[in-house]
């Protein structure tokens, strides 16, 4: 699989580091150092993944993805930051980003986000198809049924609509804020708790092994994910 | 207010005896050219002035003097103190009873208005120092009126208000005090306890003089202490009840100024929280860039398109390990750090097994060639817990674990509910631990094995007494294990449902 990448940051040693690494996985990639020169690149060269470092100086990263995201720009958006601060990971998530890497990391796994979130951007372009699978979860959008191999199973509504919302962004983290908001209304945001319970009880009824998730993953401080 | 006669009480006796003199002289000039009856009045006019004047005992002295100068004087047979008409004895006795009840309710007439005069002069003075202290957002200015107002009217020598608390004090307003006096007033703050006067029925009662001892008195109050010298002769009952109504005020007022200091206090606390959080994130940006450069780059020149030979390959597997080795330390001192800077922790409802789900998840490749085996009970009811925190502790626990087990050995991590806590633990088959490091495992800095930074295990119990729980390492039949203990959230779960 290849693909267009912009990586953005203001280390001149990483952005070599990448520009080898990500060349030899067979990408084409180009380096920016700034916000600014970012944005040109975004508009002009169109990359399908943007790697964006969160700590720029001048422009924050923050600042960056809020511009994309209102020029329109549907470039997946995978953050990059040395902080191990989660409330900028659901800003980032918030804003638009599509996935999130904490620094230092190895090339390998790097390189695995990024398949990851371009095969989720192909899945996007082709289907449209109402119904909704990942692995052996099925959910048919239509019919607002459930089911697991061949087995049909019975949701609440409050649980139905976040299977729903996490299964339309399978593989992309979907922040509490966002699911409460989705699931529950404006009103239920900062009562993660809400959260926490209906996936617990999603998790028994699909009989998901918490420690090793077929379905579900939870990413701690930040929310859930589907497994694709 | 009653004013006291300081050149003795003799005036009203005087008053008294004069007023029957002069009475009896007029009765004896009248009564020639007039029978009146009951003459006797004028005494009774008498005793009701004098006891509206003077109060209750001047009046008594003067009926009974009327008594007996009428009967000496004017009581046939003039001269002698013999009544030989009995309409003249109960004129007598008429006029002592009349004398004695009138003199009383006059007597107490008076005492009622003086004191209403001084109640409303108390609340003049006290309405006066509120508005004071209400106008002026610092409270010295009402203070020191205050300590005039003890002096005039409230009688006092002198009084100071003392700030603070047993470690320091300071005079914030009234006359200055010897070093001695605010070492005093420290100790009446540190033991709490009133010295030499006290506030009782909304009275100020001084004690009796202790010789040798300083003239001064203690009143402990919400925000410090008063300093009183008492005056040389008593003060009557306004004026302590005035001087109880101004150290209640004062001590409102002090205690307004301390809570004043301590959110001043709390303030400049929250800025060096904000000011530690943004020295240690930059901090970390420093230590974490070139290690992220470092990482990319190894892990670039590992990929076999980069052609080297296996030699090299080796090299830099070698010098990876040892960046990602740095980063951990690196992690868990900026960890510490954190920790120790005393930064906030967030504690929410938290379901226990989703935690160590996610860090199996996070720590799967660590823990690929181990036995994992999971003993969480069923239904546990949701923790108080920073979910990060925690699931710090559980990496920390599960890292520490693999380093002291076989390949292929079993690693257990397990939950269960206990006495409205949430016990979990993570075992490992590894060799016993030595019964004297039981405790100083979770010392900082502490470790038997090569290349430990000795952080690990003083996280997780900084962590965990951070979130009012407990952890502690025993050595069971099986291996070693790790136990925590976390307050569970029943509220919480209540209110979700």
């Amino acid at each position: 699989m290849s693909g267009r990448i912009l990586v953005v940051d203001d280390e001149p040693e990483i952005r070599r580091a990448l520009r080898t690494g990500l060349g030899y996985h067979a990408f084409e990639v180009r380096t920016v150092e700034t916000g600014g020169e970012a944005l040109t690149q975004a508009a002009g060269w169109r990359p399908d993944v943007v790697l964006l470092d969160l700590g720029l100086p001048g422009m924050s990263g923050f600042e960056v993805l809020a511009q994309l995201r209102q020029r329109g720009n549907r470039a997946a958006v995978i953050v990059v930051s040395v902080m191990p601060d989660e409330t900028d990971k659901v800003r980032a998530l918030d804003l638009g980003a599509d996935d999130y890497v904490v620094k230092p990391f190895g090339m390998e796994e790097l390189s695995a986000r990024i398949r990851a979130v371009l095969r989720r951007q192909t899945a996007a372009a082709v289907d449209g198809e109402p119904v909704v699978r990942a692995g052996d979860l099925e959910l048919d959008l239509a019919r607002r049924e459930v089911k697991v191999g061949n087995r049909l199973v019975h949701f609440t509504p409050t649980e139905y609509e976040l299977l729903r919302y996490l299964a339309l962004h399978a593989g992309k983290p979907v922040t509490h804020s966002t699911l409460l908001r989705q699931v529950w209304g404006e009103h239920a945001v900062g009562d993660t708790y809400n959260t926490r319970y209906v996936v617990a009880q999603i998790r028994k009824k699909l009989a998901d092994n918490v420690a090793q998730p077929r379905y579900i993953v939870n990413e701690p401080g930040v929310g859930y994910r589907l497994k694709v | 207010m009653r004013e006291r006669w300081p050149v003795g009480s003799a005036l009203p006796y005087a008053a008294a005896a004069l007023g029957v003199a002069a009475i009896t002289a007029a009765i004896g000039l009248v009564r020639p050219w007039a029978e009146l009856p009951n003459l006797t009045v004028a005494y009774l006019l008498l005793v009701l002035l004098l006891g509206a004047r003077y109060g209750w005992p001047s009046a008594v002295s003067a009926a009974l003097l009327a008594f007996l100068a009428y009967d000496w004087f004017l009581v046939p047979p003039y001269g002698t103190l013999w009544i030989s008409a009995p309409r003249e004895l109960l004129n007598l006795v008429v006029l002592v009873l009349a004398a004695l009840a009138g003199g009383r309710l006059a007597a107490s007439l008076a005492a009622r208005e003086a004191g209403a005069v001084a109640e409303a002069q108390e609340s003049g003075i006290l309405y006066e120092l509120a508005i004071a202290a209400l106008r002026e957002p610092v409270e010295a200015p009402a203070l020191a009126r205050l300590c005039e107002r003890a002096v005039t009217p409230g009688g006092l020598e002198a009084m100071s208000l003392v700030a603070g608390d047993s470690r320091q004090a300071e005079v914030v307003a009234g006359a200055a005090l010897t070093p001695t006096e605010v070492a005093e007033s420290r100790v009446a703050m540190a033991a709490r306890q009133d010295r030499g006067a006290v506030l009782r029925d909304g009275l100020l009662a001084f004690a009796p003089r202790v010789s040798g001892k300083s003239s001064a008195a203690f009143v402990v109050l919400g925000g410090g202490v008063a300093v009183l010298k008492p005056p040389r002769h008593r003060l009557n009952a306004d004026q302590r009840r005035l001087l109880a109504a101004l150290l209640g005020l004062a001590g409102l007022l002090l205690d307004r100024r301390r809570t004043a200091a301590i959110s001043e206090h709390v303030r400049a606390l929250e800025a060096s929280d904000r000011l530690k959080a943004a020295v240690l994130s930059s901090v970390s940006h420093e230590l974490k860039s070139p290690l992220a450069s470092l990482r990319a780059g190894l892990t670039t020149l590992q990929m076999p398109q980069a052609g080297l030979t296996p030699d090299q390959r080796e090299l830099v597997t070698g010098l990876n390990h040892q960046t990602t080795r740095l980063d951990r330390l690196v992690g868990d001192l900026l960890a510490m750090s954190r920790l120790e800077a005393g930064l906030p922790i967030e504690q929410q409802p938290q379901e226990l097994d989703e935690l160590v789900g996610a860090v199996l998840v996070g720590l799967r490749p660590v823990l690929e060639p181990f036995t994992l085996q999971i003993e969480i009970e069923s239904g546990l009811p949701p923790v108080l817990a920073d979910e990060l925190q925690i699931e710090r502790v559980l990496t920390n626990l599960l890292e520490n674990a693999v380093e002291w087990t076989r390949p292929g050995a079993a690693i257990t991590v397990g939950a269960q509910s206990r006495d409205s806590q949430i016990e979990a633990w993570v075992q490992n088959n590894g060799p016993a631990i030595p019964g004297e490091d039981l405790e100083q495992i979770f010392d900082k800095f502490w470790t038997n094995r090569r290349g430990g930074s000795g952080l690990g295990l003083a996280i997780c119990r900084r962590i965990i007494e951070a979130h009012g729980g407990s952890i502690r390492a025993d050595n069971t039949p099986d291996g070693p294990r790790f136990t925590f203990r976390l307050p569970t959230a029943h509220q919480a779960i209540e209110a979700a449902r």
